[in-house]
């Protein structure tokens, strides 16, 4: 034989009964957006968890003082009581290559006063300079402005701001215990109120100019507790942390150097978790599915049981039978890969472009710390969506072996005479 | 004379039924496959909801029990000013301590607390930081809140300690304590002065969750009267109930009962929905991630039923032709076709949810053990128990029958359409 006509026969066959293969193929189609959606969906609320925690506040990589964590006392200065070269320092981190940004920090504890009202408070030491290009909390403010350095101004959160009754150009008195071990207070204007969305830290944190922080608490201007540093991509950061670990070391300095994995490794286990939860689901979606190819192929040889006999009786072999069945299953799976990518793609484009919203349907929640905002938002994940497409064909190939087995055991002889 | 229609229409309903039974059986193998998959979704489906429905029983437990209870009453103002000004007058305490003891509530109530909560600063020598203060009464507390139980070095408060603080782990870190330190919490009190009060570490607990071991300091209710100047009186007073669904109806009994104090500004009866909006979006996440994936899976189902219903259809249209011509009408054919879809539907549905809870209580009314796969995590601010108990109520269940049925009878409204529209002519010619 030159050409082998099995897959021919088995594709035509998907024209017989046009509404029943559309049917089976919408089903199958059905399953493959909803495996390629809920991963994608999955993939997208992990990369906003790990953005958030890394983005929102927090850097992707943070510098301490190597007995900084996790006690965070405010005597553990990178590079001890003695400080460090912070201009230095952040010259050496912003070398690499892997480093999008960089921003000093100091953190104090204390109580903040209107006068009003009194509320415990955070108090975080930044540069402004600096800080809006690493973290995003900062980018759109509630009111106001970003503190200037020397004029002893203070943002606050707007939890905070609520508690105390304070708004823009309101006055605070903030207290601390500096590190001279005295009781220091100062009094500062309120230059602006920021919103993260995580409640606890916008009712207790207020933000300073470093400069500021450092005067009040008495710390020297060399003195800051952490490093924050961006990175491009979340998935750098471990081999970023490596380097800067490196260079700074190589500057004799004891400092710990962390990347977000080591600081929150439960969000990485989550990742993982949710990695493995997508075979849970490409399984049972597709098992579902099988039912439906199984019951169109089985109709499908049902009727045909004429034809096969016919084609046994002209000498073709049991396994021609099973290769048409089987290559008209195929070609169901490919008519179905096509209907759903017709449809599954451009969602997916459309919900990783602009993703809608979905606060009607519940409000933010936080993970392991980190905020996570309602969204819609799906992650393109290629390797996913292979898997789901083979998964389909597998799906109408294993679902025919039944139907094509009966097909090829039609007894010729009866089946004939029979009808 | 033919008889009257009224005595023959019985007979045409059973003779409906009939027929759609013997096309069931008419295609054994197709029938089978069909209910297969709607078998394997419907204990796809009881096990999803027994397994989700007990995960959310357990967060919003665990939540409730760390904060005020599944319903709480609470000064209007105290929610977002959490001041020591808008704590509960002692006659409101009174009156909603009486209504949680009322006949109506009392049967739903496990356990009760009075407690009140400020923010402050705890400080030691090493350092200061915002702290979470609540003052309780020992042994009640210990009977509402799981964090007594939690606690990994000393012990709990008892009821005759003064000065005593049971505190967080990532506190007694940050603020470099150890069992039996002392330090300082200052917090302004009831005549908006700033106190201090000296505190001794008599416990140390670890909930797991950031967010609580970071901040919470456990005191006695008669030190803090003291401190601050607030004698017994309380912030927030709460019950945790027997289950969760029950919360909405106990809260609108409560609101009743303290209507006056209610009118007044007084008081505000809270649910665990409005009071901890986090856990109740953790919930709504969850179940939407389920609801989509059963939506899925029944989709395709669905699909299937289609199919099945719509092919037993075209393989009868000389039978649905004779049939019109003795008479039936259209209305009658179309009724076959969906008394044999629904019946698919609803016997394979039925058989897929009793599986499903048989298999969830047979192999999993233990616990469904997740620990393999995961550690101890924290989602909006509650421990992720890695054991799920399994739930199934029976509002649940109603809820899943009905699901199925609407599935059933949605996926055969169109073969029976076609069943209907068909042309009797042409259904009657020969060789088709």
């Amino acid at each position: 034989m030159r050409e082998r006509p099995w897959p021919r026969i088995g594709w035509r066959n998907l024209a017989r009964n046009r509404r029943r293969t559309v049917l089976t193929a919408l089903g199958l189609a059905v399953g493959f957006f909803a495996v390629v959606f809920m991963i994608g969906w999955m993939r997208g609320i992990m990369a906003e968890l790990v953005e958030n925690a890394t983005s929102l506040v927090s850097g992707q990589i943070e510098i301490h003082h190597a007995e900084y964590r996790p006690d965070r006392s405010l005597y553990d200065t990178l590079g001890g009581r003695e400080g460090v070269d912070v201009e230095a320092l952040l010259r050496t981190i912003d070398a690499d290559e892997a480093v999008t940004a960089a921003a000093p920090r100091v953190y104090a504890g204390g109580l903040v006063s209107s006068g009003e009202a009194t509320s415990a408070g955070l108090f975080m030491g930044i540069d402004p300079g600096r800080e809006p290009a690493l973290t995003r909390f900062l980018d759109e403010l509630v009111a106001g402005r970003l503190p200037e350095p020397g004029r002893f101004e203070v943002l606050v959160g707007d939890e905070m701001a609520r508690q105390l009754a304070v708004g823009v150009g309101d006055e605070l008195v903030l207290v601390g215990s500096a590190a001279d071990g005295s009781m220091a207070n100062d009094l500062f204007t309120v230059a602006g109120v920021f919103r993260t969305g995580l409640v606890e830290f916008d009712a207790r944190t207020a933000v300073l100019a470093v400069g500021d922080l450092q005067a009040l608490i008495y710390l020297d201007p060399d003195r800051i507790h952490e490093i924050a540093v961006a990175t491009a991509d979340p998935a750098e950061a471990d081999a970023a942390a490596a380097r800067l670990a490196a260079a700074i070391e190589a500057e004799g300095r004891e400092i710990d150097v962390a990347s977000w994995t080591v600081l929150n490794p439960v969000l990485v286990d989550y990742v993982g978790l949710a990695e493995s939860m997508y075979w849970v689901f490409i399984v049972i979606i597709f098992a579902v599915a099988s039912f439906g190819v199984a019951n169109t192929m089985l109709m499908a040889t049902f009727e045909r049981r004429r034809e096969f006999a016919v084609m046994l009786a002209l000498g073709a072999t049991p396994r021609a039978i099973v290769g048409t069945v089987l290559s008209e299953a195929l070609a169901i799976g490919l008519l179905s890969l096509a209907i759903g990518s017709a449809f599954t793609f451009p969602l997916m484009i459309w919900w990783a472009v602009a993703p809608p919203g979905l606060e009607w349907l519940f409000g933010s929640v936080t993970l392991q710390g980190a905020l996570l905002e309602p969204s819609l938002r799906v992650g393109y994940d290629p390797a996913g969506w292979t898997w789901s497409g083979i998964g389909l064909l597998l799906t109408a190939f294993f679902a025919a072996l039944y139907p094509a087995a009966k097909a090829a055991r039609v007894p010729p002889a009866d089946t004939l005479s029979g009808l | 004379m033919p008889p009257p229609l009224a005595t023959r229409r019985p007979l045409h309903a059973r003779v409906l039924v009939l027929l759609a039974m013997r096309n069931l059986r008419r295609h054994v193998r197709r029938t089978v496959l069909t209910a297969s998959a709607m078998i394997v979704g419907g204990t796809l489906l009881i096990f999803t909801f027994a397994l989700g429905d007990g995960a959310h029983e357990q967060w919003i437990d665990s939540g409730v029990r760390l904060g005020e209870g599944h319903v709480t009453v609470e000064r209007p103002e105290f929610r977002v000013s959490r001041r020591i000004e808008d704590r509960l007058p002692a006659t409101v305490r009174r009156a909603a301590e009486a209504a949680f003891a009322s006949p109506e509530v009392a049967p739903h109530v496990v356990a009760t607390t009075a407690k009140l909560a400020v923010t402050g600063l705890a400080s030691s020598a090493a350092g200061s930081r915002p702290a979470r203060i609540v003052a309780v009464d020992p042994a009640a507390e210990a009977e509402f809140s799981p964090i007594d139980d939690q606690v990994i070095a000393g012990r709990y408060l008892a009821p005759d300690d003064r000065l005593a603080a049971y505190v967080g782990v990532e506190l007694v870190d940050s603020l470099d304590l150890r069992l039996g330190s002392r330090f300082v919490v200052q917090a302004q009190d009831a005549e908006r002065e700033i106190a201090g009060q000296l505190l001794r570490v008599v416990g140390i607990f670890q909930s797991g969750v950031p967010e609580v071991d970071q901040a919470f300091v456990h005191i006695p209710l008669d030190t803090a009267g003291e401190w601050l100047g607030s004698a017994g009186d309380v912030t927030n007073v709460g019950v945790v109930v027997d289950d969760s669904t029950a919360a909405a109806g106990v809260a609108a009994q409560v609101e009743r009962a303290l209507a006056g104090p209610v009118a007044r500004g007084d008081a505000r009866v809270m649910g665990w929905r409005d009071a901890n909006p986090a856990l109740a979006a953790a919930v709504a996440i969850d179940d939407f991630g389920n609801y989509l994936t059963q939506g899925f899976i029944f989709t395709i189902i669905a699909f299937g039923i289609v199919n099945t219903v719509l092919m037993s259809v075209l393989h009868r249209r000389r039978e649905f032709g004779v049939l019109r011509a003795l008479g039936l009408t259209p209305g009658q054919t179309g009724a076959i076709v969906l008394i044999e879809g629904l019946t698919l539907t609803a016997v394979s549905g039925f058989v897929g949810v009793g599986l499903g809870l048989a298999v969830t209580w047979h192999f999993f009314g233990g616990g469904f053990d997740f620990s393999a796969l995961m550690g101890e995590m924290t989602f909006s601010g509650v421990v992720v128990e890695p054991v799920i108990q399994p739930l199934m109520r029976p509002a649940r269940i109603a809820q899943v029958l009905l699901f199925i049925l609407f599935i059933g009878a949605a996926a055969s409204v169109y073969p029976a359409l076609r069943a209907a529209r068909l042309d009797v002519t042409e259904a009657m010619k020969f060789d088709r």
